[in-house]
């Protein structure tokens, strides 16, 4: 009790310790308070990708608010988009707050989002050719962010842990939103159920990509290892992955839809799903800024932040 | 630190209604005040109620460091300051035949009057 503490006097082993001590004990990482580097490079790579990935994810959605399919289904969409924008901007001041130390700030990672050193969500590479894509993206892509982000409600890191806690409750009615289109889809026409279903076939290697390979084998590094460490996260991409199986596939298929995976099953006893990877190469390809709509989705952002240029110059010279 | 760039930092709070006490809600930025509070609005509060919004740049709050925050530890001897250190009272008070007032029914005065028998 009452042992306080002064870190400018304790060595970097000291310090560092004292940090482990405090995250195995559930207390919170505050901004100012001392981290080590490694702790501060993973949250900072690990948020600012998020952070960005909010943004680059509203457009794809954004293409389907002038087409949606009803002044309803348009207010909803676009309450989706702004509150993907509204992520972006939570997750981006918490990254932008452990930069701070090290002289970088929102540019720098719009500058590093430009040039591709900071890469987004490999699942926001992706084409949503019809409305069905609208539908599944909410319904299963959030889904997958659901159950990823909730890994890390209790995160050890306070700021991202209380960004997520908005998103999540927020995320709910996304994915509701999402179910509604689906429904209505999965019990209209033919054409319909058929648009969902193509949607659904379209989507499925994405989603297996969407929690990241299950080791550094296939892409030569993994953060798995120092997040669990650092208690950001508790659960492995794999587990994450047939956590997602466990909660949507049998929703999927009670939909009377299908799967594009003739191998996919539930073994009972390793009580796992049993599945067929996804094209590894075709992923690494993907966070290369090499996937389908990875260029077009960099070039409108980019495009929207040299076009609002004047705003901000505007506005600095009010100042 | 931070004025010279473009964005500035604010801090922000709301009151979810007119009687319920500040909350801070998150950070933002935003080149002015006046821009901070619509985003303020837009960023944090799109579904919950609210009543007031406050936003206060960053660079003006004084905030405590770690070693400050250690010193706010309360040791654990502080009865005298509560009515727990005053519980034995409800005993005396049964002895004299009447009821103790405790903070549950002294906070109860200011509420509207329900019934005479309670």
């Amino acid at each position: 009790m009452s042992d306080v503490i002064f870190s400018n006097q304790l060595t970097e082993k000291e310090k560092y310790e004292h940090f482990l001590k405090r995250i195995k004990e559930g207390e919170k990482i505050e901004a100012d308070d001392w981290m080590p580097d490694e702790y501060r490079f993973t949250l900072i790579k690990l948020i600012s990708m998020h952070g960005i990935s909010e943004i680059m994810g509203a457009l794809p959605e954004k293409e389907w608010v002038p087409k949606a399919p009803s002044l309803k289904r348009k207010l909803g969409i676009m309450a989706k988009v702004q509150d993907e924008m509204g992520h972006g901007q939570l997750l981006l001041r918490v990254a932008e707050d452990l930069m701070k130390p090290l002289g970088k700030t929102r540019e720098d990672i719009l500058e590093d989002l430009f040039s591709g050193r900071l890469k987004f969500h490999n699942v926001f590479h992706m084409e949503a050719p019809t409305w069905g894509d609208a539908g599944l993206i909410g319904w299963l892509v959030d889904g997958a962010a659901i159950i990823s982000q909730t890994n890390m409600l209790n995160a050890s890191y306070g700021p991202y842990a209380r960004a997520l806690k908005r998103i999540c409750a927020e995320e709910v009615f996304h994915a509701q939103h999402g179910e509604a289109i689906i429904m209505a889809l999965a019990e209209g026409t033919k054409e319909q159920r058929e648009m969902v279903q193509e949607a659904v076939n379209r989507w499925w290697e994405a989603l297996l990509m969407f929690f990241g390979p299950a080791d550094a084998s296939t892409t030569g590094t993994s953060k798995q290892d120092i997040t669990i460490k650092y208690r950001i996260r508790t659960k492995t991409n794999e587990e994450l992955r047939q956590d997602f199986f466990s909660k949507y596939i049998p929703r999927v298929l009670s939909l009377g839809l299908t799967l594009p995976d003739e191998t996919l099953h539930f073994d009972k006893e390793q009580a796992l799903w049993v599945y067929k990877q996804p094209d590894w190469n075709r992923f690494k390809e993907i966070i290369k800024n090499n996937g389908p709509k990875s260029k077009d989705r960099l070039e409108l952002r980019k495009m929207a932040y040299i076009e609002n240029q004047w705003v901000r110059e505007a506005l600095n010279m009010a100042k | 630190m931070g004025s010279e760039g473009f964005y500035q930092e604010f801090e922000v709070f709301s009151k979810r209604s007119d009687t319920s006490p500040l909350q801070y809600q998150f950070s933002l930025l935003a080149p002015n005040s006046e821009i901070a509070l619509i985003m303020a609005q837009e960023n944090f509060m799109r579904r919950e109620p609210v009543a007031d919004i406050w936003v206060v740049k960053r660079s003006d709050i004084r905030k405590m460091n770690m070693e400050e925050k250690q010193t706010l530890q309360r040791l654990d001897n502080k009865e005298y300051r509560n009515t727990k250190g005053y519980g034995y009272l409800k005993k005396k008070w049964r002895q004299y035949e009447q009821g103790m007032l405790d903070e549950k029914e002294i906070l109860s005065w200011g509420e509207e009057k329900k019934s005479e028998n309670g």
